[in-house]
C-alpha cells in the first residue's frame, strides 16, 4: 500500500512537471509563426526568435536610442525597431530573442536595410537576449556556420 | 598515543592528502589553461567579416560543464546510496547519501552562479525565467536543499534517513529533465545543446574541458571522502554518547540497588 500510494505520488509529480514545463517553454515564436499569428496577437507583447541579417542602422525613436534590423528565422523575415541598449554581443548571424509587439507602418530608415521584409509591418521591441550556438571551435580566422536564413549553424 | 587521537580525530589520511595536494595542483593547471592559455571563442562573419562569439567568457565553460556533470554524478550516488540504505538499512549508505546530497547541492549551487556570470555578458541577462534548463536546475538545487533541511530538522536519526532517502529519490527525478530539457524543448530555451555531443569542441578547448572534468572529479572525490567521512564520526560520537549515557544510567541503577539493599540490610 506505502509503495502505491509513493507512486501515484511520484506520478502526480511527474505528471505536474511535464505539463507546467510544456506550458511555461512556449516562450518565444519564430518568425514564420510570428508573422502567421500576427492577427491573433494583435497588439499583445509576445517574444520572437531569429538572426538579426547585416544591415543594422542606429537611429533614435521617441527620443530614445533604437538599432532598426531586419529579423529572420524558418525562412520568414520582419523588420525590427529595438528600442533602447541592444544586447552585448548583439550582432549579425547571432540569433536573439526579441520581446515587443507587432505595428502597423515601415521601419524608419527602411531605405538603408540590406534585405528589409517591408510588409507594411515592424516588431517594435524593447527587451533583448542572445540565443548563442553550442560551436566551441576556436581556429584563427575561422568564419562562422550561417545558414541560409542566417542562423548559426 | 598522540598518533592514535590524529588518526582518530581527523577526516585526512595519508591517501586523502595526496589526494588533496593533487587536486590543488590539479585546479592551479585548470585555471591557468582556462583562463590564459586557450584562445578566446571569436569567429568571423562570412559576409561582414566582423567578429562574433562569445568572446572571454567562454573561459567558464571549462568550470561550468564539468560541475554540471559531477552535479548529476554527486546526486546519482545519493539516490543509489539512498535505495541501498532502504534495502539494507546500514549508517554507511545513509552516510553516502548524506555526503553525496551535501556536496551536489554545493556543486548545483556553483552550476547557477558560473551559469549566471556567463549568461551576462553572453546573453545579455543574469537569469531567463523561461528558461527550462535554469528553472529545471534551479527546481533540482532547491529540492537538495530542502533534503539537507530535513536531515537536520528530523532529530530520530532512523526516520531522518529514512525520509531523507525517499526524498533523495522523488528528487533525481528532476535530473533527465535537467539533462534532457534542451534536447526536448529545442528551439523553446535560450541554453544551448550538447556541445560534446555534437563534438563541436577541439584541440586545445577540446583538452581544457578533459582537464576540467578530470580536476573536478577529483574535487567531487576529495570533498565526498571527507564529508562521508565526517558524518561516520559525527555518527560514531553521537553512539558513542549514547553508550556513555547508558553506561552512566546504569551506573546509577546498580549504586542505588546497592543502597537499597543496604537499606534493607540495616
Amino acid at each position: 500500500m506505502p509503495i502505491l500510494v509513493t507512486l501515484l505520488v511520484v506520478a502526480a509529480i511527474v505528471g505536474v512537471l511535464v505539463k507546467t514545463l510544456g506550458d511555461a517553454t512556449l516562450v518565444f515564436h519564430e518568425v514564420d509563426a510570428a508573422v502567421e499569428l500576427r492577427a491573433d496577437l494583435g497588439d499583445g507583447r509576445f517574444r520572437v526568435v531569429g538572426t538579426p541579417l547585416p544591415g543594422l542602422l542606429e537611429t533614435r525613436v521617441d527620443g530614445e536610442s533604437a538599432v532598426v534590423f531586419t529579423l529572420c528565422s524558418a525562412g520568414a523575415y520582419a523588420d525590427v525597431v529595438h528600442v533602447g541598449d541592444p544586447a552585448e554581443l548583439f550582432q549579425p548571424g547571432v540569433p536573439v530573442v526579441l520581446q515587443g509587439a507587432w505595428k502597423a507602418g515601415s521601419v524608419p530608415g527602411i531605405a538603408g536595410l540590406d534585405a528589409p521584409a517591408d510588409d507594411g509591418w515592424h516588431l517594435r521591441t524593447d527587451h533583448m537576449v542572445v540565443k548563442h550556438d553550442n560551436d566551441y571551435r576556436v581556429e584563427e580566422g575561422r568564419q562562422a556556420d550561417i545558414a541560409a536564413c542566417g542562423a548559426t549553424g | 598515543m598522540t598518533e592514535t587521537m590524529e588518526t582518530t580525530d581527523t577526516t585526512g589520511s595519508r591517501g586523502s592528502r595526496l589526494l588533496g595536494v593533487v587536486t590543488l595542483l590539479g585546479l592551479a593547471t585548470l585555471l591557468l589553461f582556462a583562463f590564459a592559455l586557450t584562445e578566446p571563442d571569436v569567429r568571423l562573419h562570412p559576409t561582414t567579416g566582423q567578429e562574433i562569439g562569445q568572446f572571454d567568457a567562454v573561459r567558464l565553460l571549462y568550470l561550468h560543464v564539468p560541475l554540471a556533470v559531477f552535479t548529476y554524478v554527486a546526486f546519482v550516488l545519493c539516490a543509489v546510496a539512498s535505495a541501498g540504505y532502504l534495502v539494507k538499512r546500514t549508517a554507511w549508505f545513509d552516510t553516502m547519501a548524506y555526503a553525496a546530497a551535501e556536496v551536489g547541492t554545493v556543486f548545483c549551487g556553483l552550476v547557477l552562479v558560473t551559469g549566471s556570470i556567463w549568461g551576462r555578458p553572453v546573453w545579455n541577462t543574469w537569469w531567463e525565467w523561461g528558461d527550462v534548463r535554469l528553472m529545471t536546475t534551479l527546481v533540482l538545487f532547491l529540492m537538495f536543499t530542502g533534503y539537507l533541511a530535513l536531515r537536520r530538522a528530523t532529530v530520530d536519526p532512523r526516520a531522518s534517513a529514512r525520509r531523507g532517502a525517499v526524498v533523495a529519490l522523488v528528487a533525481v527525478l528532476d535530473l533527465p529533465i535537467v539533462n534532457r530539457s534542451v534536447e526536448w524543448w529545442e528551439n523553446r530555451t535560450l541554453h544551448q545543446k550538447s556541445t560534446l555531443g555534437e563534438l563541436k569542441i577541439q584541440d586545445l578547448t577540446l583538452f581544457t574541458l578533459m582537464l576540467g572534468f578530470l580536476v573536478l572529479g577529483l574535487v567531487l572525490a576529495w570533498l565526498l571522502l571527507h564529508r562521508f567521512r565526517v558524518g561516520w564520526l559525527e555518527r560514531e560520537d553521537a553512539g558513542h554518547g549514547v553508550a556513555t549515557a547508558i553506561a552512566e544510567r546504569r551506573a546509577d541503577i546498580d549504586e542505588g540497588d546497592v543502597d537499597a539493599a543496604v537499606g534493607e540490610g540495616a
